[in-house]
């Protein structure tokens, strides 16, 4: 009688810890898109990545990007090989970038209607191993059971540690570039 | 009469000189992207073999298979079909990956290439030729394992089944 009591009890005290538990949910992206755009009067240059991983936590309003840096394509292969090299990126050394950040006004957001949502996002951007804090605007689509991200924000090349003294790229290269990103979330 | 010899001597080398040069900064700033299919292939692994390379020592294996100015390794790596996606530029993207692997590798085709994953399915065997742009690791702020990423891919072998 006693056992079956405490049995019962330790169940449904199991259950209900189960049953609060916040629930997990996870939103990953491996669908992506972020275009770098550099303007100078000299010229412009563009390049795409689509292997960007990032994930979304609605509960918390967490947002990572992880960006593989060899992944940027250029129309030019040397401007491709000068972006990778040392004194650039070097994206052997530094073969990621990162974005660790929160959703600022998550109480804006509803993740179970569809709608497209205005979005404050503030966060830490490493790339080349500095880091900086970025606080920029973006918007959330949600529409049926996915989510998709849109922001674009600027960059300046030197708060990265990222600096032409002398040479082509000093003249062709803008010290701001925008970065534009879009990935598309699927429920983990 | 000698001395203007040599000067129009000397005016035809420097301009020979300049057009050369023209050529040749001309020839580096259009040259075309390295053609990965073409080339030869540095390492032949299996999936499974590649991620443990990288879970055991990523500086290790950076230092293997990436390349500074970008031109990485060119791998081949056999593996079975975990899912065929496409990306926001209508690239195909194959992950070759086990259910007993932590990770994968995610393979992007191109537009020539597409077509080559055209009969393709879940749980079939290839082998898949392309470039490394980064390792397998865990990331702590995504909370999973990230897969091997290689771009420029095709099938060089495929077999019935696993």
């Amino acid at each position: 009688m006693k056992k079956t009591t405490i049995l019962t009890i330790t169940m449904i005290v199991t259950m209900m810890m189960v049953a609060f538990k916040p629930a997990p949910e996870k939103w990953v992206s491996s669908k992506t898109h972020v275009k770098f755009f550099s303007s100078t009067i000299a010229e412009d240059i563009e390049a795409n990545n689509y292997k960007t991983v990032s994930t979304i936590t609605p509960n918390t309003g967490e947002v990572v990007f992880s960006v593989p840096m060899q992944s940027f394509e250029f129309e030019k292969s040397q401007m491709q090989k000068h972006f990778n090299q040392d004194k650039f990126l070097d994206t052997k050394n530094f073969p990621k970038s990162k974005f660790t950040g929160k959703i600022t006004n998550l109480s804006a957001i509803n993740w179970e209607e569809d709608g497209t949502y205005n979005t404050l996002i503030s966060g830490v951007l490493s790339i080349k191993g500095v880091s900086k804090d970025y606080n920029e605007e973006g918007t959330i689509v949600v529409s049926g059971n996915a989510i998709t991200v849109n922001s674009t924000f600027n960059v300046i090349l030197a708060d990265h540690g990222i600096a032409f003294k002398d040479g082509k790229p000093s003249t062709n290269v803008a010290k701001t570039v925008e970065i534009t990103l879009t990935a598309e979330y699927q429920p983990q | 009469m000698k001395r203007k010899k040599i000067i129009k001597t000397v005016f035809i080398l420097i301009g020979v000189g300049i057009l050369t040069a023209g050529g040749v900064v001309y020839y580096m700033f259009n040259m075309p992207h390295r053609n990965v299919q073409a080339s030869k292939t540095d390492y032949l692994l299996n999936a499974g073999q590649l991620v443990a390379e990288y879970l055991l020592d990523p500086a290790a294996a950076n230092q293997k298979y990436l390349d500074e100015s970008g031109e990485s390794k060119i791998l081949e790596i056999s593996g079975t079909v975990a899912s065929v996606s496409e990306d926001f530029n209508d690239q195909k993207v194959v992950l070759l990956k086990t259910p007993d692997n932590k990770a994968g590798i995610s393979c992007t085709f191109t537009h020539q290439t597409n077509d080559s994953l055209k009969d393709i399915q879940k749980g079939q065997h290839i082998t898949v030729k392309g470039v490394i742009r980064s390792g397998a690791a865990y990331d702590e702020d995504l909370e999973m394992y990230e897969n091997v990423i290689m771009e420029k891919c095709d099938i060089v072998l495929k077999n019935t089944n696993s």
